[in-house]
């Protein structure tokens, strides 16, 4: 139950990180790609290096959590399929002006076309369901 | 003080530190790698509760209301806080320069955001991964696929947004 707090509550944080900074407006996304305004670029940049800094110290501490309890680090494989779902991701990112994370918060600010992109993924992940079950070599 | 974090837009530093953050946090406390692109398996498993599909029965989405969901459901929440503290209209039915500068209507636009959304998550699942599960997570552990991914999401998304300028908005 705690753990359920934790994560809605992590979940909130970051919905609102997301649109205060920008993330889920779309004029900041395709200025991004347009390379007239790289806030995003920017927010991307800082967060990895953040994010970074905070891995090597947990590393350097063994990858010990709070109480102790190990770390595993989820390292996702490296194949072709990293690239041609990159370059579909990279063409609906543009097209939507949203990514997975950021739709959900354009749905939250009350987005209408945001929404749409919203539904667009839930039907996309099934499609890839199906498709799994059909091509076994994409199922991961 | 509380405008600045409540009201105003935040600078690119604020943002980028809360949200790189997550990713140490989320491993300290819950041992959870940061993602979000697998929680629309748990929506799709809501919507479609019957499916036969393996990936869907997979152990991931055993249970529906798991981590995944309730962060989905926070961020919702987070979103609607951001936009109600700033003020303006509930629902928002314009998208940047994109309605500005192309009147297809309301329909037309509702499929190409849905087509979106789409590519996007077929992308997502074939990458695994999306924007914060590789591009903040991953390169932040330094994971080499996350590094590959990420460069074909920004190099498709510029080649797009160049091919929607020069045949949809009237050229570069």
């Amino acid at each position: 139950m705690k753990k359920n707090i934790a994560y809605l509550f992590l979940g909130v944080f970051f919905g609102f990180a997301l649109s205060r900074v920008g993330a889920s407006d779309y004029e900041l996304i395709f200025g991004m790609f347009a390379g007239e305004d790289l806030k995003l670029a920017l927010v991307m940049g800082t967060a990895i290096i953040v994010g970074g800094l905070g891995m090597a110290l947990l590393r350097n501490m063994g990858y010990k959590g709070y109480k102790g309890q190990p770390i595993e680090v989820n390292k996702k494989d490296l194949n072709k399929y990293t690239a041609i779902g990159g370059a579909l991701f990279g063409i609906g990112w543009a097209i939507s002006g949203a990514c997975p994370g950021t739709v959900i918060a354009q749905l939250g600010e009350g987005k209408i076309f945001g929404a749409m992109t919203f539904l667009g993924m839930i039907a996309g992940t099934y499609l890839y369901a199906y498709i799994a079950e059909k091509h076994p070599s994409v199922y991961f | 003080m509380v405008k600045a974090l409540l009201v105003d837009p935040w600078p690119w530093w604020l943002g980028g530190i809360c949200i790189g953050l997550l990713v140490p946090v989320m491993y300290y406390f819950l041992n959870t790698p940061l993602g979000v692109s697998t929680g629309y398996g748990n929506l799709a498993k809501i919507i479609f509760c019957h499916t036969k599909l393996k990936w869907l029965k997979s152990s991931k989405f055993e249970r529906v209301c798991n981590w995944r969901l309730l962060f989905i459901i926070g961020m919702l929440i987070g979103g609607f806080c951001s936009a109600r503290f700033s003020g303006g209209p509930v629902f928002v039915n314009e998208m940047g320069r994109f309605t500005e500068l192309i009147a297809w209507g309301s329909i037309p636009t509702a499929i190409w955001f849905f087509c979106g959304g789409l590519l996007l998550a077929l992308g997502a699942r074939l990458a695994n991964g999306c924007t914060s599960g590789h591009s903040i997570h991953g390169i932040a552990n330094m994971h080499l696929s996350s590094l590959v991914a990420t460069f074909f999401f920004l190099l498709f998304g510029i080649i797009t947004v160049w091919l929607i300028r020069l045949l949809m908005m009237g050229g570069i």
